[in-house]
């Protein structure tokens, strides 16, 4: 009993409990050991602003439920939130960020990339400091593929012309969770369809180009990608591809970095999305930034951290050692620029992540199942306009 | 000034049996402040939130909503999916769980010494973490390199590999078979201790009178099995009913939301959503089935049972 009772109190003291005020922030696991290296330069610069890096999950969304549980407690978890693009948003909404807007220097503010400027951003006020920029691309065999394909009937034909016994033609992450929107985004927008705008609440899933967009994706499975390419997450099909079973991979620039370790190393190029005649390619737009806590009692400190970390030297070392692109302009890499110029923003709403989910469980119910196209997309976008207007 | 000791010393007594009645709740009280941290509050917190909008929205502020998160549940088909999904899963799960546990106990019961060593080793599976094990199923089911596969193709049951966790029926069923592989021990465990309680004599007295091996079961064994069928099954529906980690890790509730539960939707709601009115009205009717279940459950096969007869 008395063990009971001492657990129980040791766990209201946990989150956060962090050695003589250190300022705390929730980050990946840090495999590389980047961010560590980082943080000790960092902390050899400042001597009297300790860090501690939490090591959280690898699955973002474990993090984003983590940073939620933490604020929500009432008590400050943690002074800097480690934050994706998809969740500024709502953090921002629920009063758990700071605004940053005005620590933001002009040169700061020319030199960041716009989209991920305005994705780190809530109302006009930015909370959220870019330090990486992520978008989706297409890599393929450069030694099968004579030319890369533009269109999707291009992208189509192809595959069905190289795949054999062995080798899948196209492969993607088809699993019912958030990376199966950024996978339809990417498709709708290279058909000229559109989502959801995020400044009218309009929606537009039930419009013919979305019907196309996911009518292209359900042709995909069993003819030119695997039929379990709806339980792929972006792992299963890098493996996949870096073991020369596939022809086309959709994934991030992460892959970049890894698949020039792998047997198909000097094999490889990559592409924008491919996109519909007289439509042009998309790319959705991912990365991560810094943000500071509302709750944290040292908002100066927690400043210094973000303002160095998201510094042009530091953007360098993490492109270097991890292969993230940095999110200032002029560091851009040239081969990843026609990408990342492409990048278009999931809509900045707090109620992103119940839009995510019905486009997710829509989409996928289309892919896996029963109801055709057509109607999968008329039932989420009538979800989506209740949500929306329900939450005005 | 003593008190003479009298006959007439209620007052006294009466006195003593107050300060003895103190001093035994005194005994439960660090015991209730402790359910009441961990049971009754978190109970009557969520009965509260459940009439009040607290969510994004309304800036976590408690809002009186009246009756409407209800209302709201009423039409949500979401909501309906998540407890369609939830009732097979348990009803399946469950029953395939229940009917594996039984056969295995009465056929653990024959043997003499290594039933035993059976027990204990059928056990394990119970004994890991949930989240662990369904790791290890998603290994088991990979359409490339899983082990189930893989053996169906040696044994020719399956032409081409299965992507089980690509498609909603197949994904269920690997749902199902992964919770079925880890909880049916328990079900055997308890059903073994039942059997272990009934009197040998029993059997003997049917043995005489020429019963069979069928006589045996129905007559005795059944019967007096009945209590330890329904701890067995009462835990197994409460749990399964609960169930997160397997379809949290196995398919987050997909393909096409198919497989999402109950538990799994509240939690969306509660912590992604961060809609804590609604999410505790979703929580307040799963508990309020449960304790239907349980009372049907109970009468249906409890309430005839008196021990010895």
């Amino acid at each position: 009993m008395l063990w009971i009772a001492a657990a129980f109190i040791l766990s209201l003291r946990m989150p956060g409990a962090n050695p003589e005020g250190a300022l705390s922030v929730l980050m990946e696991p840090d495999g590389t050991g980047t961010w560590r290296m980082l943080i000790a330069q960092f902390e050899k610069e400042n001597p009297d602003i300790p860090i501690q890096m939490v090591e959280g999950p690898p699955a973002t969304n474990a993090r984003e439920d983590l940073y939620a549980a933490s604020f929500l407690s009432g008590k400050a978890g943690f002074d800097i939130v480690y934050c994706d693009v998809v969740w500024t948003a709502k953090f921002a909404a629920a009063g758990w960020l700071r605004d940053l807007t005005d620590r933001l220097s002009r040169q700061d503010l020319n030199d960041f990339l716009p989209q991920e400027l305005e994705a780190g951003s809530y109302k006009g006020r930015v909370y959220r400091i870019p330090a990486f920029t992520d978008a989706g691309m297409l890599y393929y065999r450069k030694d099968l593929v004579e030319s890369p394909p533009v269109t999707f009937d291009d992208l189509e034909r192809q595959a069905q012309q190289l795949q054999n016994r062995n080798r899948w033609g196209f492969l993607w992450q088809g699993k019912q969770y958030e990376g199966l929107t950024t996978v339809f985004l990417e498709i709708l927008w290279g058909f000229g369809g559109e989502w959801i705008d995020a400044k009218t609440k309009q929606v537009y899933l039930d419009s013919r180009e979305a019907v196309k967009a996911l009518e292209f994706l359900k042709k995909t499975i069993g003819t030119i990608s695997p039929p379990a390419v709806t339980s792929y997450i972006e792992e299963d099909t890098r493996t996949l591809f870096q073991a020369g079973r596939a022809v086309f991979l959709r994934n991030w620039p992460y892959v970049w970095t890894l698949v020039r370790e792998s047997p198909v190393k000097d094999k490889v190029a990559f592409v924008p999305m491919v996109h519909a005649p007289g439509e042009s390619s998309a790319a959705t737009l991912g990365g991560w930034g810094f943000a500071v806590s509302e709750t944290s009692s040292r908002v100066e400190d927690a400043w210094k951290f973000v303002k160095f970390i998201t510094g042009t030297e530091q953007m360098k070392v993490m492109y270097e050692r991890m292969g993230r692109i940095p999110s200032r302009r002029n560091l851009v890499p040239a081969e990843f620029v026609p990408i990342i110029e492409k990048a278009r923003m999931r809509p900045a709403i707090p109620e992103y992540a119940q839009a995510s989910d019905i486009l997710q469980r829509w989409v996928s119910a289309a892919l896996t199942g029963r109801p055709g196209c057509e109607e999968a997309l008329k039932k989420a976008a009538e979800e989506t306009r209740a949500l929306l207007g329900h939450a005005k | 000034m003593i008190l003479p000791y009298t006959k007439d010393d209620a007052p006294m007594r009466k006195a003593r049996g107050i300060v003895r009645n103190l001093q035994q709740a005194g005994w439960y009280l660090p015991a209730g402040i402790l359910l009441f941290l961990v049971f009754v509050y978190p109970v009557l917190r969520t009965l509260v939130l459940s009439f009040l909008h607290v969510n994004l929205e309304s800036g976590f502020q408690p809002v009186f909503a009246g009756l409407s998160n209800f209302g709201r549940l009423v039409s949500d088909t979401r909501f309906y999916r998540s407890m369609q999904a939830t009732l097979v899963f348990v009803s399946v799960s469950v029953l395939l769980e229940f009917v594996l546990g039984l056969a295995l106990a009465l056929a653990l019961e024959q043997l003499k010494r290594s039933g035993r060593f059976f027990r204990t080793l059928l056990l394990i599976p119970w004994t890991l973490p949930t989240a662990i094990i369904a790791i290890l199923w998603m290994w088991f089911f990979n359409d490339q390199y899983g082990a189930v596969n893989d053996l169906l193709l040696r044994l020719n049951v399956i032409e081409a590999p299965v992507a089980w966790l690509a498609q909603p029926r197949s994904a269920m069923a690997a749902i199902i078979l992964a919770d079925v592989w880890k909880a049916f021990p328990f079900v055997l465990i308890v059903l073994v201790a039942g059997i272990q309680a009934i009197p040998r004599e029993m059997y003997e007295a049917l043995e005489i009178d020429g019963g069979t091996y069928w006589h045996k079961f129905r007559y005795v064994t059944l019967p007096h099995l009945l209590p330890f069928i329904f701890v067995a099954v009462i835990f197994r529906i409460i749990q399964a009913f609960a169930v997160f980690d397997l379809v949290f890790v196995l398919t987050g509730g997909g393909p096409g939301g198919k497989t999402e539960t109950i538990s799994v939707y509240s939690y969306y709601t509660f912590l992604r959503y961060m809609d804590f009115g609604y999410g505790s009205a979703l929580v307040l009717v799963l508990a309020g089935l449960l304790a239907l279940i349980g009372w049907t459950l109970y009468t249906l096969l409890l309430r005839h049972y008196e021990p010895g007869r």
